[in-house]
């Protein structure tokens, strides 16, 4: 592709990005430099309160990290090294947090541990006001991510390497640790950058699990914004937080920028578990992951069984047929921005040189706090808070990445030649796309639309700040019942939780259909 | 005839071609032989307009055609991978240049499976690329090249990916093909056997220049 036509075609997401994102964050920079002089960006270290919600935001997602870590590793050196029956399935279903909307998850702690919790009320513990709900939390999303890192990872390992150390006297123990973990780290220090980032710019989870002493600073700028009107306070905070999470993430740049993929070695094979102890290996896992992983949708469905009556009855009221209205069309539009700016930002980016830099740029929207941005919007376009085009371009910009890593990585995959062969066959650029490149990155594209959809499906953050009353949302509505006393509020919120969980899972198997029903994707290698 | 006039390519301070000259007569199959890396295929490429010449000019027919882009010279090019089009049959594969051509879907299918018969491939015309053998993938990718009837015919090192046997009774196949198609024909390989069983002249490129071998 012309170079001209690369630069063209990244005009629009650029746009998207730069209007969307990086405007609203330098505002909200430049308001939280600039603020009153008792809130200035370094005086905030004065404020006890404020520094033990930094503080704690930051350690909760160190501990994540760690614990993601030692849970996750040995998980994935069992479904990389072990085959058993459903190891397939289980792979596959390692997705399945990533399309669970944040507020949903939340909401599966509270069903397992919160005070009317499915294990709190057999064990008779009370988690509530305690760090680990949050941290549970944490773990029912990350742990996913570190173990699909852990077997991508293993994968990489060259089995002949594992061997040759073998012959030459290192013990298993001592083979993992000189030849195969020096391949998998940076694999993990990638997943564990994006962890830490996801814990430390959390939102939904900590605004309902942290209660008020776990909290973290996002939950906080939202409440110094939403109820106290303490603009300067909160824009100081979001500073900090930028200039922390920019830190990781260019660390995180940097270990990405480092792995590589190598198609010319010989993976360790696969074995059947033989002894007593591989199997306890393999059920030991496959419990890690029924606990953090499964436990809390089992238990939203368990507990919205159990609802009572008028609780179902609220399922169609005129409220929640508006909410799911409003969640369908506003995420239906966003998802179409969304592909578009996806495909324009991952045709433009390529392969070649300031590919690495475009890429990276991708990822932007998805480290971003949505808080942050939110608050940046509101900031920058004051008389555009009350549109409905607004929040709907949030939407889009937060879930095009998902769109643009799926086609980068397809793009990553698809020899030339076979584009280079229908060009001297007749085919225009242009139908060269539609015939061969389209077809070919279908799979991919689907995959990243789905991803895109379930995040607009459960966008929660945004909504929040820049909706109004007729535009709630299945989240903001689940939210609302949750602020509400009584146990059928409750019960309710467990319903549109598990209403919004079939929506993710529903639009996931139709987008990613081929892929569910066996229609597997050609066979792509680079030569 | 196919003429390459004063071509130069430069990549990482190296030059792939440096003023080099060819010309290919019509009906000729002409060998471009020398190491890897030399840049046997970029020439190759130039002569298909995937890439640009720093320097120099393509000629077919006397005409400049340079600057012409890939679909409109009409020029069939094969690699070593085959290029098969993974997500279309063996028959629309073969009939997918037919179908640039503006012919209609059907008239394109019908010439695409009495080629594939001329090529005792028929009974795979509606299996997945990907289920035939590296030979029968081959034979459909010179199927798919030849039926367009091409003005030359651009082969990057068309057997390498064959076994040795393979290698041998297909380019006898193919050089049977292309010379009963009359279509011009520059071969690149590194196999200078190969490379005297098919071609009329041979060349070596090596530091931007070719040498006649033959």
């Amino acid at each position: 592709m012309k170079h001209s036509s690369r630069v063209a075609l990244l005009l629009l997401p650029s746009a998207a990005v730069v209007l969307m994102l990086l405007l609203p964050m330098l505002r909200l920079a430049a308001e939280g430099w600039g603020g009153t002089v008792d809130w200035a960006f370094i005086t905030i270290w004065q404020d006890d309160f404020l520094k033990w919600r930094l503080a704690w935001s930051f350690v909760q997602a160190i501990l994540t990290c760690f614990l993601a870590l030692v849970f996750g590793l040995p998980v994935a050196w069992v479904l990389a090294r072990f085959d058993f029956p459903g190891r397939q399935l289980v792979l596959r279903l390692l997705m399945l947090p990533f399309v669970v909307p944040t507020l949903v998850a939340a909401l599966g702690v509270l069903a397992i541990w919160g005070p009317q919790g499915v294990l709190s009320q057999a064990l008779g513990i009370d988690l509530q006001d305690t760090p680990w709900l949050l941290l549970y939390g944490n773990l029912f999303f990350n742990l996913c991510l570190v173990i699909r890192a852990g077997v991508d990872a293993l994968g990489q390992v060259n089995a002949h390497c594992v061997a040759a150390s073998r012959s030459l006297g290192a013990t298993p123990w001592r083979a993992f640790w000189r030849v195969e973990w020096p391949v998998i780290a940076p694999w993990l220090t990638s997943s564990l950058c994006l962890v830490f980032l996801y814990c430390f710019s959390g939102f939904g989870l900590a605004l309902v699990l942290g209660g008020q002493r776990y909290a973290t600073v996002e939950v906080e700028i939202y409440t110094l914004v939403a109820y106290e009107l303490k603009l300067a306070q909160a824009s100081s905070l979001a500073l900090w937080m930028l200039v922390l999470t920019g830190l990781v993430a260019l660390a995180y740049a940097y270990v990405e920028k480092r792995l590589s993929v190598s198609t010319r070695l010989q993976p360790v094979a696969l074995r059947q578990p033989k002894t007593a102890l591989n199997w306890l290996a393999v059920f030991g896992s496959m419990a890690v992951l029924f606990f953090f992983c499964a436990a809390p949708i089992l238990a939203i469905v368990w507990r919205a069984l159990l609802a009572d009556s008028q609780a179902w009855a609220a399922l169609l009221d005129a409220e929640t047929q508006l909410a799911l209205w409003n969640t369908l069309r506003f995420s239906a539009v966003a998802l179409l921005i969304a592909t578009v700016l996806g495909i324009a930002h991952a045709l433009g980016t390529g392969t070649g040189r300031g590919s690495v830099a475009w890429r990276a740029a991708a990822y932007l929207p998805l480290i971003a706090s949505p808080v942050t941005v939110a608050f940046g919007l509101l900031l920058l376009y004051p008389d555009w808070t009350a549109s409905l085009a607004l929040l709907i371009a949030a939407y889009a910009v937060l879930a095009y990445p998902f769109v643009t890593k799926a086609m980068t990585a397809g793009l990553g995959s698809l020899p030339d030649n076979l584009g280079q062969v229908a060009r001297t066959l007749g085919a225009s650029p242009l139908r060269t796309f539609s015939r061969v490149t389209l077809p070919l990155l279908s799979p991919a594209l689907r995959r990243g639309m789905a991803f895109a959809a379930a995040t607009a499906l459960g966008e929660f953050a945004v909504t929040l700040f820049l909706s109004r009353p007729e535009w709630t949302t299945l989240t903001t509505l689940i939210y609302q019942r949750l602020g509400k006393p009584g146990a059928v509020n409750v019960d309710t919120a467990m319903l549109l939780a598990c209403v919004l969980m079939l929506l993710s899972a529903l639009v996931f198997v139709v987008i990613d259909a081929p892929e569910w029903f066996g229609k597997t994707a050609p066979k792509l290698t680079k030569s | 005839m196919l003429e390459l006039k004063s071509i130069s390519k430069r990549f990482e301070n190296r030059f792939l071609a440096d003023k080099l000259n060819l010309s290919v007569a019509r009906g000729e199959i002409v060998a471009l032989l020398g190491a890897s890396g030399a840049g046997k295929s970029t020439l190759l490429k130039i002569v298909a307009g995937l890439e640009q010449p720093d320097a120099g000019q393509v000629f077919f027919d006397q005409q400049d055609i340079t600057q012409l882009s890939p679909e409109k010279r009409h020029f069939a090019l094969l690699f070593q991978d085959f290029a098969l089009f993974p997500h279309l049959n063996v028959l629309d594969n073969v009939a997918f240049g037919l179908i640039e051509q503006k012919l209609s879907k059907k008239t394109a299918c019908e010439q695409a499976f009495a080629m594939l018969e001329r090529f005792n491939l028929a009974t795979h015309a509606y299996d997945k690329v990907t289920t035939l053998s590296g030979g029968e993938q081959q034979r459909v990718a010179l199927a798919r090249a030849l039926i367009t009837q091409p003005k030359a015919l651009l082969l990057d090192e068309p057997f390498s990916a064959l076994d040795a046997e393979l290698r041998q009774s297909l380019r006898d196949e193919f050089k049977q093909h292309i010379t009963n198609m009359g279509v011009t024909t520059i071969l690149v390989t590194h196999d200078e056997l190969e490379a005297r069983a098919m071609a009329h002249r041979g060349f070596r490129l090596a530091a931007g220049q070719l040498t006649p071998v033959w």
